[in-house]
């Protein structure tokens, strides 16, 4: 009897490294559907193998920049600046030569202890305009747009709809100004200069990663889908700064801070829009209308607000808000009218849901 | 594409692994049938769960965990006649019913890394080329000069000892004395 779970697990983890391996095609996948669906113990077997699997991607938060092909090795996570924090520079002004063999042995920990000192310098006073500047542009999006941009350091910046993003890149900082929209940075490594979004009151400062920073009226959102990235107050340098590693989604309203962490797909999922896709999962009506508006001249408006809370699921394309609306009267109670530029969302009367 | 509860079972259940495993462990003499004894646990959880998703599901899950125990002992007649009062209060500790999110950042992050270190030199390196450097495993056994075969044997080995070291958390502390008796382990000792 011992064994039955045991061998399960093997069997579930080969099929786990199978799929994994690539080149999966939909008859392996109907393989994969019926062992798992043969036996509740294959099932749970295998979604406790995957979720760790998949959680282990998180990993790439420590990867942030690194060189490529270099393993760590056992133990050095302590070491890095994530774990150690804002303890950084103490360690720096002790023991100098420990930090030179260290930097040696461990460039990209040491680069982003670098960057963190760069940042804790610059909370402490610095001024942005006394560096040199070596480049300017400004980039603006119509609604429904979606442009991608190439910055000179190598970074790419991917705008969404109704966007301004202001660039001013110096010798010795990345430095961008979100004033409205939406923008996902991936971001190339470079540990002398500091990438920094400014948005809402808040600084971003990723170290080689892959975000995305959104502003809605009084409200900002960072995903992050790769790496690391450090989300501070940019009024009140005292309070203390969040940790944000790949998975993380954190919602800013005033001084409110909320991180939820999520699966990496979730947080790329939230990221669709860069394919002209938005995924909702139980979304609440409200929500999902809000992401059609923003892209769509054409506004679409809940009359009555008992339609707010309906839960919403699915992939739809961002510039397509007449499908939704068509399903939404499908499956909903909900009824639209076209009036003027608005689509405008009612409940369907107890006449009409009755038959 | 998880199903609903696919998704709860990986969000409401299998976070609370490592309190679980605590309890079995406290709670049942053979260390080598935790594991099993755990799987059954998430087999019958599971089950219940298609049915209808339960309102506690930590709470659940122990009831569980503790009727599993329950019909075990009697089934192997372990214990004497006079003992079977006592499984009734096969209780839960306090710790046990603590959140215990593996979700909470920075020691969810500390959590994996130990997991990894613990993985076998070159299980770890692929693991490692796999899933931060996001390497195909066709090209990691490129790299290492290895077959794909066993690049794929070691992400297999890699994700079950992931998944004991990520959910189930450290080794178990104080290995439970074999002489200990079938009251001591019913609960008694509290």
């Amino acid at each position: 009897m011992t064994n039955v779970h045991r061998q399960i697990e093997r069997d579930a983890a080969l099929w786990l490294a199978r799929r994994d391996a690539g080149g999966w095609a939909d008859r392996q996948q109907a393989g994969l559907d019926a062992w798992l669906a043969e036996n509740t113990a294959h099932r749970v077997a295998f979604l406790r193998l995957e979720a760790a699997w998949q959680e282990s991607a998180r990993l790439q938060a420590f990867a942030a920049g690194e060189v490529a092909g270099r393993i760590p090795a056992r133990g050095e996570w302590a070491r890095s600046p994530y774990f150690t924090g804002s303890q950084a520079r103490a360690v720096v002004g002790r023991d100098r030569r420990t930090v030179q063999r260290k930097r040696r042995r461990w460039p990209v920990f040491a680069g982003i202890a670098a960057s963190l000192l760069v940042t804790a310098a610059l909370a402490g006073g610095f001024v942005w305009r006394n560096y040199t500047r070596v480049d300017h542009a400004t980039w603006q999006t119509a609604m429904g747009a979606r442009q991608v941009v190439r910055l000179p350091d190598g970074s790419t910046a991917t705008l969404g709809s109704e966007t301004d993003l202001r660039m001013a890149f110096s010798r010795g900082k990345r430095y961008l100004e979100l004033s409205r929209g939406e923008a996902f940075f991936d971001v190339a490594h470079d540990a002398a200069r500091p990438f920094v979004v400014h948005a809402n009151g808040y600084r971003v400062t990723a170290v080689g990663t892959r975000f995305d920073v959104r502003r809605d009226a009084g409200q900002l959102r960072v995903v992050v889908t790769r790496g690391l990235v450090r989300l501070q107050s940019a009024h009140d340098p005292a309070k203390p700064p969040a940790m944000l590693p790949a998975g993380s989604i954190a919602t800013v309203a005033g001084d409110d801070v909320a991180i939820s962490r999520v699966t990496l797909d979730e947080a790329r999922e939230a990221l669709s829009w860069r394919s002209g896709f938005v995924v909702f999962h139980r979304t609440p009506l409200a929500e999902a209308v809000r992401e059609f508006n923003r892209y769509n001249p054409r506004q679409i408006v809940i009359a009555d607000p008992s339609l707010d809370a309906l839960r919403v699921g699915g992939n739809f394309r961002l510039d397509n808000s007449d499908a939704f609306v068509r399903l939404m009267q499908a499956v909903f109670p909900v009824q639209a009218q076209q009036r003027g530029r608005e689509i405008v969302l009612t409940r369907k009367s107890q006449a009409h849901t009755a038959h | 594409m998880g199903s609903r509860v696919d998704d709860w079972f990986v969000r409401e259940v299998l976070v609370h692994e490592q309190a679980l495993m605590r309890f079995l462990r406290r709670n049942w003499r053979d260390r080598d049938e935790v594991p099993d004894l755990r799987q059954e646990v998430y087999v019958r959880v599971y089950e219940a769960a298609t049915r209808r998703l339960p309102d506690s599901p930590k709470s659940f899950l122990f009831a569980t965990a503790r009727n599993l125990l329950v019909d075990r002992v009697r089934h192997q007649r372990i214990v004497p006649i006079t003992a079977v009062g006592d499984i009734e209060q096969l209780h839960v500790m306090k710790d046990e019913l603590e959140p215990c999110r593996w979700l909470g950042g920075r020691e969810a992050l500390a959590r994996l890394a130990r997991a990894l270190d613990r993985l076998p030199d070159r299980c770890r390196e692929v693991v490692w080329l796999r899933r931060i450097e996001d390497l195909p495993q066709k090209e990691i056994a490129r790299r290492l000069g290895i077959s794909e075969k066993t690049v794929e044997k070691h992400i297999a080995k890699g994700s079950r000892m992931l998944a004991d070291h990520f959910h189930g958390g450290s080794d178990p502390g104080v290995a439970p004395g074999k002489l200990r008796s079938a009251r001591a382990w019913l609960g008694q000792s509290t």
